[in-house]
């Protein structure tokens, strides 16, 4: 079987095809835009590297996402107090979003590049991380919450039951599943 | 978690990226921004921990490869770990003050882990 990453001398090669690279890249620029706060970049690079956002600090900071697939993405930090949890929230979210934000950009430029397709550690990270952030959207938009919904997609799919959009949602999500799976290995095999 | 490991890596793990900040070379985190209650709760010597939760979507290979490239633990200590949070639901993965904590929480936020903090009991 084609090997989609593979461990090579100069870095991780992509063995995808210009349109499963494209579908990626499209992928990573939705996750891109969920991620979009609305409130721009801070022009301050010190805060922005330390992740505060530019904003008056007395203002209120941000609250747990309405959207559940976002709120995923940007977990609350304590379970048994909510103060705790705002604080956390508030210096980190920020950050947290332009991190994942960056990564996006950054695995989809590479992917975007023309062939051999070779990417570099910290892409290959970059890409990692996004693949998880995508299935973690992907996941949460299939209602995936136990280990069984889980095992139980993968038997649906592999039965063709369900509507075509279900379908096409389910088995793009196996597939980033696997891809994400060949990463790591040819990752650790670098290491 | 879920079960897609197809072929785990058989290599040495990675080293740790614990100490290293996650937006280039420059350490300084917001967990060190002024916070009116970590100095109390570091007179009083309390540990917390960071605690990673069950979840359908992360794979058992990448969970362990988490473990082990951000905490730099061996690969057994980070499987052990991946098998408590797939089978008992969660565990306790870094133990420390609340700033390191948040820290580490925030790293897992940043690989896509579910994860809390909180005092230990």
């Amino acid at each position: 079987m084609r090997q989609p990453f593979k461990a090579a001398r100069a870095g991780i090669q992509v063995n995808l095809d210009t349109q499963e690279r494209e579908i990626l890249v499209q992928l990573l620029g939705q996750l891109d835009d969920l991620l979009d706060d609305g409130l721009g970049t801070s022009e301050d690079p010190l805060a922005a590297m330390v992740g505060m956002s530019g904003a008056d600090p007395d203002a209120p900071g941000p609250t747990t996402p309405d959207d559940p697939a976002l709120a995923r993405l940007l977990p609350d930090g304590n379970r048994d107090d909510p103060e705790a949890s705002a604080e956390y929230r508030r210096l980190t979210e920020y950050g947290l979003r332009a991190r994942k934000r960056s990564g996006a950009r950054m695995a989809a430029g590479a992917l975007g590049r023309p062939e051999p397709v070779v990417l570099a550690t910290d892409e290959a990270l970059a890409l990692m991380k996004s693949f998880t952030d995508v299935r973690l959207v992907l996941g949460e938009r299939l209602e995936l919450r136990t280990d069984e919904d889980a095992d139980e997609l993968h038997e649906r799919l592999w039965a063709g039951e369900g509507d075509p959009s279900w379908l096409a949602t389910a088995s793009m999500y196996e597939l980033l599943t696997a891809w994400q799976e060949h990463l790591i290995a040819a990752v650790a095999r670098k290491h | 978690m879920t079960r897609a490991s197809t072929e785990a890596f058989r290599t040495r793990g990675p080293t740790s990226t614990r100490s290293t900040p996650y937006s280039g070379g420059v350490s300084i985190a917001p967990v060190e921004l002024e916070k009116p209650d970590s100095a109390q709760e570091l007179a009083r010597d309390v540990p917390w921990v960071t605690i990673v939760w069950n979840d359908p979507i992360n794979t058992m290979s990448y969970v362990t490869y988490v473990f082990q490239s951000y905490f730099g633990y061996p690969r057994s200590k980070a499987e052990k770990l991946m098998r408590d949070v797939h089978e008992k639901g969660r565990a306790v993965v870094s133990t420390g003050s609340r700033e390191e904590m948040e820290r580490d929480t925030e790293a897992m936020h940043e690989f896509g882990l579910w994860a809390t903090f909180r005092k230990d009991d």
